[in-house]
């Protein structure tokens, strides 16, 4: 690379083009879908509701846009920007640029809570109180035994942490795989949730998370400064001052506490964590101090997008949000990857 | 001012001893060099001193205060680390790479005061560093990576500087130039600074005083004209080395057997 850091300008260029597109990303979730409702039909009730002119929606439309598509918006957003700003937190703390939300068995251990609770907790319709609890339990457990095994102690590193992970990723997804294999006929359930989807999204749910989210977001955007020190490495960082360990505490129980809730409802949506902060880096260079707040921008805007395909294009029926993510994801992070190659040679 | 006392120092890796009961003190605003052949236990030295490692026994203190009992902001604001190898974040500015020196003066989750911005341009300005301000750190080379590094260590604002091999991988001119704008930093703003160096000619002539380590212990702690003139030093290092006048200045020369 022979460029300079990109400029200020460049940043606010790409942050107007977001909130464009997080603006379009919204209206869009909530105008588009099997019962055809006129965008500006939707835009004037969302004046309506801020005191600024009539709503000329039905009912029955009103119901539609509020009760079905804007919760559902909005848990996209949230796990939208949750994935991908966890996914830039851990890309930071762990200097490892394939370093994604669940990492360190978030998604083992949500899935193997889960999976118990489809298998197990009687069938069908009574799951959909346990599948979210035990997920989340799972998680948080998994990410617990992970820091145990290998985040303690003053010989702990970034590495001994990734390792642990994997380890305890390891074994938890081998329990789940047999749990899913001895029940054949919860298979597809299990199946449909570890792929992902937003499709039980409901205010209640919103309301389950967005405590935890809110929160959890906020705090991961504010370690973008001691995330840059950390660019230098774990000594140097400590020699500058910064106290390294606290750091990573910091930032590790702010992404499994988000995470873990938004996988909770939404199941193990892939590939926004570890592709949009990567996306980001390319447009406006490699402070964390950029990356992380745009990231929550950009993963809101792209969650909603992938969402609002998942569920039209094969309507009724839904397409795994997980496989949206990466089929609209991939190509689009090439493109960036090639373009910028291009212009840097 | 500023002095660094090292007492009763060990620092052991697993049952191996790399520093071995070291006891040293610098005054404050002198240079004192540490040298040694490979393996003398230069390093582990320097990294005890920069806080990075805990000794197995004894301790450092800077003005009496004992670095181990400070916390990771207290110790970054009394004693800098420049690293033998530093980590060069490719993407990051020269200016913020040279502000990452004033992270113990700021909170975990706050930006640089105005102040910190100032302290950073003054030693931008001071190592001649303006023009590269806004320059990806990636694309320096590596006499001016090297000042970029110190200007780092400088924006710290500490009393103390440690320096482990600071002009290897340096042409001539540069280490030169590196050592000469060390050398204004401790006569001119009293800087105390302990440094790890192999090159006996440049060690002799830039610093006050120099330590001889071997198989971590001293050997030889005393004044740079004595130590390099001493026969333990050639036999240190297994060799027969020869001191040489050259315009009033120490040279040392390795001689064939």
């Amino acid at each position: 690379m022979t460029t300079n850091p990109p400029t200020a300008r460049r940043v606010a260029v790409v942050v107007a083009l977001l909130v464009v597109a997080l603006a379009a990303a919204v209206v869009g979730g909530l105008v588009i879908g099997p019962t055809p409702i006129s965008t500006w039909r939707v835009v004037g009730d969302l004046f309506s509701h801020l005191g600024l002119g009539h709503s000329t929606l039905t009912s029955l439309q009103s119901t539609i846009v509020w009760q079905l598509r804007a919760p559902r918006m909005v848990l996209g957003l949230l796990a939208g920007s949750m994935l991908a700003v966890a996914g830039g937190t851990y890309q930071g703390v762990f200097r490892n640029p394939l370093a994604d939300p669940y990492l360190l068995g978030v998604a083992a251990g949500a899935g193997l809570g889960a999976t118990f609770a489809i298998v197990q907790v009687g069938g069908g319709l009574s799951t959909p109180t346990w599948t979210p609890l035990l997920a989340f339990v799972g998680a948080i457990g998994a990410v617990t035994v992970t820091w145990l095994v290998g985040g303690r102690g003053h010989y702990s590193n970034a590495a001994t942490l990734i390792l642990a992970g994997v380890a305890v990723s390891a074994l938890l997804t081998s329990v789940q795989t047999y749990l899913q294999q001895s029940s054949l006929g919860s298979m597809t359930r299990v199946y449909i949730w570890l792929l992902g989807s937003l499709a039980s999204a409901s205010w209640s749910s919103v309301e389950l998370v967005a405590p935890y989210v809110v929160v959890c977001i906020l705090v991961s955007v504010a370690a973008g400064r001691a995330l840059d020190v950390m660019s230098v490495g774990e000594d140097e960082s400590r020699s500058l001052g910064l106290p390294v360990r606290r750091v990573r505490l910091i930032v590790i129980v702010a992404s499994s506490l988000g995470t873990a809730a938004i996988v909770s409802v939404a199941g193990l949506i892939g590939f926004v964590g570890i592709i949009v902060p990567h996306i980001v880096r390319l447009l406006v260079g490699t402070s964390y101090r950029r990356i992380l707040p745009i990231s929550v921008l950009f993963g809101a805007a792209f969650m909603v997008f992938a969402d609002t395909i998942a569920r039209t294009v094969l309507a009724p029926s839904e397409l795994p949000l997980g496989v949206v993510t990466a089929l609209v994801g991939a190509p689009v992070f090439v493109v960036i990857l090639s373009l910028r190659r291009r212009a840097s040679l | 001012m500023s002095s660094l006392q090292v007492r009763h120092l060990s620092v052991r890796a697993g049952a191996k001893r790399l520093v071995d009961d070291v006891s040293l003190e610098v005054e404050a605003g002198t240079w004192c060099t540490i040298i040694g052949p490979n393996g003398a236990g230069k390093t582990s030295l320097v990294e005890v001193i920069a806080g990075l490692r805990q000794p197995a026994a004894g301790e450092v203190l800077i003005d009496g205060e004992p670095i181990g009992k400070m916390s990771e902001r207290e110790r970054a604001r009394t004693v800098a680390l420049v690293p033998q190898h530093p980590i060069v974040p490719g993407g990051m500015s020269v200016f913020d790479y040279i502000a990452l020196g004033r992270t113990a003066y700021h909170g975990l989750f706050r930006a640089e005061s105005a102040q910190d911005r100032r302290i950073v341009e003054a030693v931008l300005e001071r190592l001649t560093l303006g023009e590269f301000r806004d320059r990806d750190v990636a694309t320096l080379s590596g006499g001016e990576r090297q000042r970029m590094v110190l200007a780092r260590a400088l924006a710290q604002s500490t009393t103390v500087i440690v320096l482990d091999e600071p002009i290897t991988g340096l042409d001539l001119r540069h280490q030169m130039d590196l050592l000469e704008l060390l050398k204004k930093e401790v006569v001119e703003c009293g800087l105390t600074l302990v440094a790890t160096l192999h090159d006996l000619t440049l060690a002799g002539q830039f610093a006050d005083r120099l330590v001889l380590l071997d198989g971590g212990r001293v050997v030889l702690d005393g004044p740079a004209g004595e130590v390099v003139r001493s026969e333990v030093l050639g036999a240190t290092y297994g060799m027969n080395l020869r001191v040489v006048d050259v315009d009033g200045a120490d040279v040392v020369v390795p001689v064939r057997r």
